[in-house]
């Protein structure tokens, strides 16, 4: 292996630049790094010539470690994007200026650099200076002088940049060329798809500061697993459903699931649809098993060999669009094709059917945090260990009452989102009334949790539940956390659990949970008085801890008699030592007329750990 | 509606009314700055050249230029190294305290020479702080010619580097590290890449000090003690020679100390014209 990244790691502030990156490239391989600017990517090129120091992790080229040596000692070549050819020295003393640092004789010199004008096509420019080259050129200078002392790897930051298409395409092609003749293991980084399917023996995307995805560039293309990389690359539709008894629904349209991505039941699943692997036909297909409906062209494009289309379908129950993002205020879904330029369109209206689909693996969960100016920085701390253990996208939402407090409270939050570490998730102000604005956000978008303080005055009131926390426990099907102003480990959770209450939901998300973060989970039950549970009780707790352990979590059964359930688990939540406790609530609909049945809210008021409220499953 | 555009090279035609306020100019200018000039000359002349050269030709004439040059020079020398190096630091290094640090090397610009020559008297003086603790060792720096270097080197001090600081800021940084990943060291890169692209701003700077330790007068003055044949620069001899009322002798180093400005201005403006010119 030429290049080896181990957990590759590196932070500015609060802010981590590159996570835990790790990477292999052979000998020989051209590498391409693909991301959007501001993913890291330069970053970690940088770190790899000694540029920049990683926080932690190892580099190993050609075998010998790195990290910690200077860039002088790397035996690398580096070209930036903008040059930086030395302005005062002329090309040929550019090219030669490793040699001449490396002590080589001056006829080994001027034969080395003679090649390499010869390798870049600049042959008899020599003697020009920096400011008598085009950009290409002066790229080529770069090159050829970061080839020059036959370094162990290439590194190219971004080298065609500034350049136009035309000269941006030809430069391709000698790189390319180039590392055919040299065989130099090279890693390029761009933000270019085009560039990067042209160039890369593999591709390796990038995504705030996460590698997620290596691949050849067919391989990346067409069974993507991320969302980001699918979206990334190409352009297709995708939809997002809800899986069930191995298939994905959407509507009426069932899709299997394929065993490399499986998907537990009632989980988000995303499915991706290349433009070219939609069919339209004028009349409804006979064999409708892979229909989507029928939709009407609401946008096409001419781009020389291929028409790219647009339809627009009715809405699909308990399906939402992710790709192409979905105008705002539009009912319906919206499918990218494409035709042959020559082919007529038969009509306006047409069935979308699928000779081809992809099912991305199961998506990182979504944590919904509601903050406020007073609010306990520990509910975002929570978010922060959720979205690093869980690798889950944080979406906090402020609610300001009218639009002029707007930008104090966004400037506040934001502040509050960087001292927790939060600085990449995304920050929503809202407006108006706080629950209808929490529950239009949950509305909006599928959220596996949602994150609120317990109490909006923690200073005066650490007890008293504020009326969001009640208003929004009584309706929302999302499973809630309510979080104190305390701090706790997120090492053992409590699920509280009672026999006969409607469903087993909360046994299921809390010991998923607990199997993300890598907790040990109690699951306990609180026996009115007698010392030993009823038949029935147990043997509710011996298939919830089945279920436990096929999802491998360490699991033990604890019971203890008090005289209320809330008094059983408060006083367990106490003494445990947990750093969670899960409680199950009932559906909306069975939900008494206080809103939230009274042991979940007196656990809630009574203890002083983040509570995560599961509602029961409807039906 | 009467063209308001300003003359540009396509269109050299001098508009009428310019004359009005280049003429209310000039003759503001006059007084001020133009007729003391040529009063420097006319009176250094008025004698003819005999007696201007007889006026430059006493020993005392002749130490002081002798000595302005040679201290003018030494200044510059040195804060050309002084300079560039703290420029390179400041530009280059992010440290605690580099703001303050970054004021108080440009803070001579802004203090009263006179004060300079004071606090220099004051630390380095027989007296002094650090003075004192110099003398078992019979060393004094005050009242000797590596006194008026000290002032000097102290008044000129942010000349240097306000020349070369902007021109390292403005260099990219992928430029250094464009040769660090070539395998260039620190001091390679600093010797093969960074010198070559200040020269004309160690030119222009080494310039600048030159010209104002030529003619600094308030911290030498103290600090020398205008010592005649021994801590006496140019200015200093102008000073004495006008007090003890012998205008002559007083004129004709005076000429020759302007005559000197002018070449040396002459010379930073042709460099940096160049230099401007070449960016456009």
């Amino acid at each position: 292996m030429s290049i080896v990244l181990d957990r590759l790691t590196k932070r500015f502030g609060a802010q981590t630049i590159v996570d835990r990156v790790s990477l292999e490239v052979a000998d020989g391989e051209f590498f391409v790094l693909l991301g959007a600017s501001g993913s890291g990517k330069s970053t970690i090129l940088r770190l790899i010539a000694g540029l920049t120091q990683p926080d932690a992790g190892r580099i190993l080229l050609q075998g010998r470690d790195v990290t910690h040596l200077p860039p002088q000692q790397r035996d690398t070549g580096f070209v930036f994007q903008n040059y930086s050819i030395f302005r005062h020295m002329s090309v040929a003393d550019n090219i030669e200026f490793g040699l001449r640092i490396r002590r080589v004789p001056p006829a080994e010199r001027a034969r080395r650099r003679e090649e390499l004008l010869d390798l870049v096509d600049l042959a008899g420019l020599g003697a020009r200076y920096a400011d008598q080259l085009s950009g290409g050129q002066r790229q080529r200078v770069a090159l050829a002088r970061a080839l020059a002392y036959e370094p162990n790897v290439l590194l190219l930051d971004e080298p065609f940049g500034a350049l136009d298409v035309k000269i941006r395409a030809q430069l391709r092609r000698s790189l390319k060329a180039i590392h055919d003749r040299l065989g130099v293991t090279t890693i390029l980084v761009t933000h270019d798809q085009e560039e990067a399917f042209e160039l890369a023996d593999r591709i390796g995307v990038i995504e705030r500061g996460h590698l997620l995805e290596v691949g050849a560039p067919e391989e990346l293309y067409t069974r993507p697993r991320s969302l980001f990389v699918a979206t990334f690359l190409g352009a297709g539709t995708v939809f997002v459903g809800r899986a069930r008894g191995g298939q994905a629904h959407f509507g009426l349209l069932a899709l299997p699931i394929p065993a490399e991505t499986p998907h537990e039941d009632d989980e988000r699943v995303q499915v991706l649809l290349r433009p070219e692997e939609v069919t339209l036909t004028p009349d409804r297909p006979a064999d409708d098993r892979l229909v989507l409906g029928q939709g009407r062209v609401v946008e096409q494009n001419f781009t020389g060999p291929l028409r790219r289309l647009r339809l627009r379908l009715p809405q699909l129950a308990a399906t939402r669009q992710l790709a192409p993002p979905p105008p705002f205020g539009e009912e319906g879904l919206l499918v990218d094709a494409v035709l042959p330029a020559d082919l007529p369109l038969p009509s306006e209206d047409l069935w979308v059917g699928l000779r081809r689909w992809h099912i991305l693996a199961p998506p990182h969960p979504r944590v919904l945090v509601y903050d406020t100016e007073a609010g306990p920085l520990t509910a975002l701390a929570l978010a922060r260990a959720l979205a690093d253990r869980l690798d889950a996208s944080v979406t906090l939402v402020g609610v300001a009452e009218s639009a002029d407090g707007g930008e104090a409270l966004r400037a506040a939050l934001q502040r509050r989102q960087e001292e927790a570490g939060l600085a990449q998730a995304e920050l929503r102000i809202a407006f108006g009334n706080v629950m209808q604005q929490l529950a239009l956000e949950q509305g909006q978008a599928l959220y596996d949790f949602c994150l609120l303080p317990a109490s909006d005055h923690p200073a005066t009131q650490p007890v008293r539940l504020s009326d969001t926390v009640v208003n929004l426990l009584s309706r929302t099907m999302t499973p809630t956390l309510v979080v104190k102003d305390k701090d706790y480990p997120l090492e053992r959770i409590l699920i509280c659990t009672a026999a006969g209450e409607p469903g087993k939901s909360d046994v299921r998300i809390g010991g998923r949970l607990a199997r993300q973060v890598g907790a040990a989970v109690t699951l306990f039950h609180v026996t009115r008085g007698a010392s030993q549970p009823t038949p029935l009780a147990r043997s509710h707790l011996e298939r919830a801890a089945a279920t436990l352990r096929a999802l491998n979590v360490p699991t033990e059964v604890r019971f203890r008699p008090a005289q209320t359930p809330a008094a059983g688990i408060l006083a367990e939540a106490r003494e445990g030592g947990y750093g969670l406790v899960v409680v199950g609530s009932h559906g909306p609909h069975s939900r008494s007329v206080f809103g939230l049945d009274d042991v979940t809210r007196q656990v809630l008021s009574g203890t002083d750990r983040p509570v995560l409220v599961v509602p029961a499953d409807e039906g | 509606m009467t063209t308001t555009t300003l003359a540009t090279p396509a269109a050299p035609r001098r508009r009428p009314a310019a004359l009005v306020p280049v003429g209310m100019l000039v003759l503001v200018l006059l007084p001020l700055l133009l007729l003391p000039l040529a009063a420097v000359f006319v009176f250094a002349f008025r004698g003819g050249l005999t007696a201007f050269l007889s006026a430059l030709n006493t020993q005392d004439a002749r130490f002081a230029l002798r000595f302005s040059l040679l201290i003018a020079f030494a200044t510059a020398i040195v804060n050309a190294v002084l300079g560039t190096f703290a420029a390179y630091v400041l530009s280059k290094y992010r440290f605690p305290g580099e703001r303050p640090l970054g004021i108080v090397v440009n803070l001579p610009v802004a203090i009263p020479t006179v004060v300079v020559g004071t606090s220099l008297l004051l630390l380095w003086g027989p007296i002094g702080l650090l003075g004192r603790l110099l003398e078992p060792t019979g060393f004094q720096p005050m009242f000797t010619p590596f006194g008026v270097l000290l002032a000097h080197l102290f008044v000129t001090f942010p000349y240097m580097l306000g020349t070369i600081k902007p021109l390292l800021d403005e260099l990219e940084t992928t430029y250094e590290e464009a040769a660090y990943t070539i395998g260039a060291n620190r001091w390679q890169t600093f010797r093969h890449i960074l010198l070559p692209a200040l020269r004309g701003g160690l030119f222009t700077g080494a310039l600048l000090t030159f010209a104002h330790s030529l003619g600094e007068f308030g911290a030498t003055v103290l600090v020398s003690g205008n010592l005649r044949l021994r801590t006496q620069t140019a200015p200093l001899y102008i000073f004495a020679q006008f007090e003890a009322g012998n205008l002559a002798a007083a004129n004709a180093v005076a000429a020759v100390l302007a005559l000197l400005s002018f070449v040396i201005f002459f010379f930073l403006l042709r460099y940096t014209g160049r230099r401007t010119e070449g960016r456009l």
